[in-house]
């Protein structure tokens, strides 16, 4: 109280209160030459009172607008977390992002067996993500590409301790290093041939964590179990896979700490029947059936069907530095089948892929999508960023295969592939991207081998 | 084990004596397996109102005590939950999960019940004496000295005096204060409503500041220097006298002033959701032992246990006090007449005029 009394008694003398004091009293309403004047003390006692009313009531207001704002719930827009809406504590979220790829589609030198040139959505999928609290974190992706309608996320994850996490739900089973990269993050338009020997989305539970400050990463999980490059929904037989990965990041600064390696597995008891066989068939790049095992339509009985282990085994590995980057893997999968009058037989096909891509324009490379370092701007003199890209990759069909359990005239027993690209990425959100992809096939006809596959893609990818 | 004491409702000496043999069963049978087994810890939320932060804080930490080691062998952790009793009766209605509520005043619990029915209606009949373990009233405080010779409630609508009292509309506290000098008023020779509506009137035309809440009210005469008398619980008076400024304030006792029965409660549906409804129940009944009565003695609220009562009838002066039941007919119909929307406390006090 007395700081602010001398401050402003202090003000008062040096302003020439002491001269303006009388001034101010004949100012008094009402008064007359007979009243008595306040005195100068108590002329001060209320300045001061009102002076500190000010304060309090300004203190208060600024109490009442940070309470506003701890209350207030935020809504934001951003490409890189598409639009959110925030409560005021933080805790809660809800997050819409989307996904959209257009592409341009041609194939070359189809002569034999002739594929559409076509435009084509690949992807148009909306990304709900949902936290609830420190706890709980949901994610839905549902996919309206090609006209038809695929769940392709549907999980929810409670965080059992700061570094460790249970999932349930439909996700990606944690298997395949180049599946595991989201779809938007990808460097070429479509996934390597390797792919198709790993699970693409199941329904389970998975139980996750990281040690040694995030240097080792880990998952274990139960699933329905689905073929290669299944997206399953259910189940067709009661047994479930189980599914499992480390993947180690032993360099925590240094040239070599972009390095990662890792493994994962699956197995699983798996028995399909001759009309819900449980197994895979497995696409090009151009996403064209190149392998399925032997079924048929006029007689269903001899279709080849699962019948008892999967198993799938996948060391993997990338490196990231600077603008570089590299990211391979092989993947072995065992699949017992059999068919009507023949034993179970257990077949083993393999693949492998190996990606190198490089930003010639400077950007940091890494497993996630890049954001160029000067976004498309003509009026500015900026074009954003561009990636050059290579692939390699094969798949082998175990011999064991042919001719039981697919027919060697229809289906190859080998498939390579090798593929260049150009991404541009216009903007953190808009990727422009060129890849022309060579597949060749061992087998496949009657008389040799099927034709090579040329395949060229232009996409437009707009994800937020 | 804590023999119950004399002078505490027999209902509540059988229940803790029950509840004391059980354990004391527990421990004894399967000894081996209970040192093995030690109850897992449980977390007690009280919502409570603004002055009862000190006197929670010490409670606390002797229930736990309490708990812990005589009755249950369980670790108990009760945070706090302090603001002005309407607001924190809203931030409950509104999902602030309290396990226990202890606030001003009955209507806000009742709200509590009546809008999000996290208790019954019945609530206040479930513990001793109105679900009031302590009781306090309506004191004035001025400066050292009394330089605007402050005695009694009418001293208050006297031209020049500048009266610091919180904010009806989010305050128990100032509802108790706003009734208190409303009772007054009636209770005058000739006194009726228009009377009492026009001394009111006057009280609050020189009221500077309008807190949301009693401590904070406590804090712009105290600490800010604003104004000549405070409104105040005579607990926080008692409380800003012993550790803001001993010898800078004295408490002036009004001619009459108003029985302030602060209400406790469980809430129902938190606890037993919470897994916490024993320990919650025990928490508020503690309140009534002469332990938790001597606590809140000793932070100035009148204990209604006549043997602690009669150990501390020196801190707390006579007065003739009445009650919110008989001069305005219960908390529900003072609510509607004075501070519903629109009612005399909005006719009474509008800001910036």
């Amino acid at each position: 109280m007395s700081t602010v009394r001398r401050w402003v008694r202090h003000i008062v003398l040096v302003s020439g209160g002491v001269v303006a004091a009388p001034r101010l009293v004949a100012q008094q309403p009402g008064s007359s030459p007979d009243s008595v004047p306040p005195s100068l003390e108590a002329r001060l006692d209320e300045l001061d009172q009102q002076i500190r009313v000010l304060q309090r009531l300004r203190e208060l207001a600024a109490d009442s607008t940070a309470a506003a704002a701890r209350d207030k719930v935020s809504a934001t827009a951003s490409a890189k977390d598409g639009f959110s809406i925030k409560s005021a504590d933080g805790k809660h979220s809800l997050k819409l992002r989307g996904l959209i790829q257009t592409d341009a589609r041609v194939f070359l030198s189809d002569g034999s067996a002739p594929v559409t040139n076509t435009f084509f959505i690949r992807r148009a999928r909306p990304i709900l993500d949902v936290t609830v609290g420190k706890y709980l974190e949901a994610r839905l992706q549902p996919d309206f590409a090609q006209g038809t309608t695929t769940l392709f996320d549907a999980y929810a994850d409670v965080k059992v301790t700061p570094g460790s996490a249970v999932r349930v739900g439909k996700f990606k089973p944690p298997v395949d290093l180049e599946r595991l990269q989201s779809a938007s993050d990808i460097v070429f338009a479509e996934r390597a041939l390797a792919t198709n020997l790993a699970p693409n989305r199941d329904i389970g539970l998975q139980l996750s964590g990281n040690v040694s400050s995030g240097g080792v990463s880990w998952q274990v999980g139960v699933f329905n179990g689905v073929p290669d490059l299944g997206n399953g929904d259910g189940d067709v037989s009661d047994a479930k896979d189980f599914a499992g990965r480390v993947f180690v990041q032993p360099f925590k600064s240094g040239s070599l700490a972009g390095f990662g390696v890792g493994i994962a597995g699956t197995t699983g008891l798996e028995r399909g029947t001759t009309g819900a066989p449980a197994l895979g068939s497995y696409r090009t790049p151009g996403q064209q059936t190149w392998f399925r095992y032997a079924s048929s339509t006029t007689t269903p009985a001899n279709n080849v069907f699962a019948d008892g282990r999967r198993s799938r085994l996948t060391p993997q590995a990338y490196f990231y530095r600077g603008p570089l980057g590299l990211h391979g893997e092989y993947i072995r999968s065992w699949q017992a089948v059999t068919r009507n009058g023949q034993a179970t037989v257990k077949l083993k096909h393999t693949a492998w892929q190996t990606t190198g891509s490089v930003f010639l324009t400077g950007e940091k490379n890494s497993f996630r999508s890049a954001a160029p370092k000067r976004p498309f701007d003509p009026a500015a003199g900026t074009f954003g960023g561009l990636e050059l890209a290579g692939r390699y990759s094969e798949l082998s069909i175990d011999n064991a295969t042919f001719p039981t359990y697919a027919n060697p005239a229809s289906t190859p027993n080998k498939a390579k592939a090798w593929a260049v690209g150009l991404n541009w990425y216009l903007a953190r959100a808009i990727k422009v991207a060129v890849d022309y992809e060579h597949t060749t096939f061992t087998g496949g006809t009657a008389t040799g081998d099927r034709e090579a596959e040329n395949f060229v893609v232009t996409r437009v990818q707009h994800s937020f | 084990m804590r023999t119950p004491k004399r002078g505490m409702p027999k209902t509540m000496r059988i229940r803790l004596a029950l509840r004391g043999s059980l354990a004391l069963l527990a421990l004894t049978d399967g000894a081996g397996l209970a040192a093995a087994q030690a109850p897992k810890p449980a977390t007690l939320l009280n919502v409570s109102y603004d002055p009862t932060r000190e006197l929670y804080e010490d409670f606390n930490q002797q229930f736990a005590a309490y708990w812990k080691g005589k009755i249950a062998g369980q670790d108990v952790t009760i945070r706090q939950s302090h603001g002005g009793s309407g607001k924190q009766a809203r931030s409950v209605i509104d999902g602030l999960e309290a396990d226990v509520v202890t606030l001003a005043l009955a209507y806000d619990i009742d709200q509590i019940a009546e809008k999000a029915r996290l208790l019954p209606a019945t609530w206040q009949s479930r513990l001793p004496n109105n679900s009031s373990p302590y009781t306090s009233t309506i004191v004035l405080l001025v400066r050292k000295g009394n330089p605007k010779q402050i005695r009694d409630w009418g001293d208050l609508a006297k031209p020049g005096v500048s009266v610091v009292t919180p904010n009806p509309k989010t305050s128990g506290g100032a509802r108790w204060n706003y009734l208190a000098a409303w009772a007054w008023a009636l209770r005058q020779p000739g006194g009726n409503d228009a009377m009492a509506k026009q001394f009111v009137t006057r009280l609050y035309k020189g009221v500077p500041v309008l807190d949301a809440g009693a401590r904070g009210a406590t804090t712009t005469f105290v600490e800010r220097g604003i104004g000549d008398v405070l409104i105040a619980w005579e607990n926080e008076a008692l409380l800003a006298i012993k550790e803001l400024g001993p010898g800078k304030f004295e408490v002036v006792t009004p001619s009459m002033s108003i029985l302030a029965e602060p209400p406790v409660a469980v809430v129902d549906k938190v606890a037993n959701k919470r897994g916490t409804r024993a320990v919650a129940q025990a928490y508020l009944e503690y309140l009534y032992t002469e332990a938790g009565q001597e606590t809140a003695a000793r932070h100035f609220y009148r204990p209604r246990l006549a043997a602690v009562a009669a150990k501390y009838a020196a801190q707390f002066p006579k007065v003739t006090l009445v009650t919110v039941d008989e001069v305005f007919g219960g908390w529900k119909q003072a609510h509607e007449t004075h501070f519903a929307d629109g009612a005399l406390f909005d006719q009474i006090y509008q800001p910036g005029r």
